[in-house]
């Protein structure tokens, strides 16, 4: 009866045709993350006089993520804003629906959410040495440093650097995995705990305020981490862009 | 084998211990918050969101010992 629990993170296959054709259940949860974010098209009822319940919904997230990226980058940085309000969306999107019971944390795959930052923090790179050509490595080198400094300031800005690509990944994902891992554990122990007898019963009561206390800080922590992911992101494309 | 069985556990219950770091980091951020708020309560709407990010990257610091501890007791 008690799997283990990182059992609830393993991708498997729900439908195969003839080994060409593969359906897995994390590519179920993508279509279906893709699929909400798709219906806010059709949520915002244009033609109205007045917006909906949905349409207020669609525009307080608007307004967070305009006030998130216009306070970081000012206002040349609104071209970046669909950039930021879809993955926004996406990251609140896929830690919402894995908060549902018995789905699958689509946010809790390390390779997948590590790739995303990864190619992230590259296109940020990009856009940085596009913009300033070789000037963008004065951005190693912080604002009047005395100059036997430098070699060792450029070797700690840099490492500090490249491990953006990782971190920013690593922060979202170990948060959603150690948040499932720790709502399972203390399910299953007041599972466990209140099956064995009538004291048991008594003391299983402890872990399920527990269990509730932990799943509403994993509902804070699901929106709080998209927050921080594109806050975090904006602030790297303003270095980018800006230099300092 | 039960060597190495014991010395897993020991060190997930080791990796656990750098939370309370995390648990000192976010009692910090709140701390700064309140006191902010209360020599400036105007200032409310403009650090709440900057305390909300310092914690919650306080608390990602203190998940990596976390994480590392289930990846010991379950994945090694």
């Amino acid at each position: 009866m008690f799997l283990s629990p990182l059992d609830q993170f393993e991708i498997k296959p729900i439908f195969s045709y003839s080994d060409t054709f593969m359906l897995s259940n994390y590519s179920i949860y993508l279509f279906i993350i893709f699929t909400i974010m798709w219906s806010f098209k059709y949520l915002l009822n244009n033609g109205s006089l007045a917006p909906n319940r949905f349409s207020l919904v669609i525009f307080s997230i608007y307004d967070t993520v305009l006030n998130m990226v216009k306070s970081q980058m000012g206002n040349q940085g609104g071209i970046y804003f669909p950039l930021m309000f879809t993955l926004f969306n996406f990251i609140i999107m896929a830690n919402l629906v894995s908060m549902m019971p018995y789905s699958f944390a689509y946010s809790a795959q390390l390779v997948a959410i590590i790739f995303l930052s990864m190619m992230l923090w590259l296109g940020v790179t990009i856009t940085g040495l596009a913009k300033h050509g070789w000037g963008f490595f004065a951005l190693f080198v912080p604002t009047g440093t005395p100059l036997p400094l430098v070699p060792v300031l450029v070797m700690i800005e840099l490492l500090s650097y490249s491990s953006r690509a990782m971190s920013l990944g690593l922060r979202l994902s170990a948060n959603v995995l150690s948040g499932h891992l720790l709502m399972f554990m203390l399910g299953s122990l007041m599972l466990n705990l209140m099956s064995l007898s009538l004291v048991g019963f008594m003391g299983g009561f402890m872990p399920m305020a527990g269990v509730v206390m932990i799943t509403m800080l994993e509902f804070a922590m699901s929106m709080i981490q998209g927050y921080v992911f594109c806050m975090l992101l904006c602030g790297y494309m303003k270095d980018a862009l800006y230099l300092h | 084998m039960h060597l190495v069985l014991a010395a897993k556990y020991m060190g997930a219950a080791i990796a656990t211990l750098g939370l309370g770091g995390a648990a000192m980091g976010i009692a910090l951020v709140f701390v700064a918050l309140i006191n902010g708020t209360s020599r400036n309560p105007s200032l409310r709407a403009t650090l709440f969101p900057q305390a909300i990010l310092g914690f919650a990257l306080a608390e990602a610091c203190g998940l990596f010992c976390l994480m590392i501890s289930f990846l010991l007791l379950y994945a090694v």
